[in-house]
């Protein structure tokens, strides 16, 4: 499965923006899923995907760990 | 945190028979989802966990949540004695799981999977379709959650595929 071609990603890209009334892509829209993440993601390869992921957990435990710090900072 | 290119390398290198399901399928499919684990189904056949056991050791996987004081000894017998584990190794925690619900036992998810170039390695991966069977099955809220999304990803690549 490698990345998709450049048509698809058009053809995805208009399916996102003007999705089909009653399709499972405006239910997810109405649901509160953010689909340009989804079509952001369909532009990487599997293993893009995933170390995208591996990335942004550590990006978020970077985060949480600044916000502790601080807190603690503050209340001492 | 996981690191899935040495646990994928461990179980390639091994010949381990497993199948990638869970948060790193749905991602790996373009889903949202974020995870910090590395889920997979395996084969319960007696070759298999031997060589799942082998390819796990150098980890040293435990239990999570087992007290750090007591024994625990990872082997082809202690795979054979149960059949779902939730391990710690010391490249993050993998969990393995026998069966999956609303797909079945290993082959039936060998079946409904998908193969992905991952870290140099062709691996297994469980399909969109097979995802979604088991989230329905699974039906707890944080699985639920995740149909609105799968479903539209499903669609998107039926679609743009015609």
């Amino acid at each position: 499965m490698e990345k998709l071609s450049e048509k698809r990603l058009e053809k995805i890209g208009k399916l996102i923006r003007n999705p089909r009334p009653g399709s499972k892509v405006a239910a997810a829209k109405e649901f509160g899923i953010d689909l340009t993440l989804l079509a952001r993601n369909l532009r990487l390869t599997p293993e893009e995907r995933i170390n995208e992921t591996l990335q942004a957990i550590e990006d978020v435990e970077f985060f949480s760990n600044e916000m502790r710090k601080s807190l603690k900072n503050k209340n001492d | 945190m996981i690191k899935p290119t040495q646990a994928i390398k461990a179980f390639v290198e091994n010949q381990v028979a497993f199948v990638i399901i869970g948060g790193m399928a749905l991602r790996g499919h373009g889903s949202s989802y974020l995870t910090q684990d590395l889920d997979v189904c395996y084969s319960r056949e007696r070759a298999n966990l031997k060589k799942l056991a082998a390819a796990l050791a150098p980890f040293n996987p435990r239990p999570r949540g087992f007290p750090a004081n007591l024994l625990f000894v990872w082997d082809e017998q202690t795979l054979q004695n149960g059949a779902n584990f939730t391990l710690e190794t010391s490249i993050g925690d993998i969990d393995l799981l026998a069966e999956v619900s609303g797909v079945g036992i290993f082959s039936n998810v060998f079946d409904e999977s998908v193969t992905i170039s991952l870290y140099g390695f062709e691996v297994k991966v469980l399909s969109i379709e097979g995802l979604l069977k088991a989230k329905r099955a699974a039906g707890r809220t944080k699985d639920l959650l995740v149909l609105p999304e799968l479903e539209a990803l499903r669609e998107i690549l039926a679609e743009s595929n015609e």
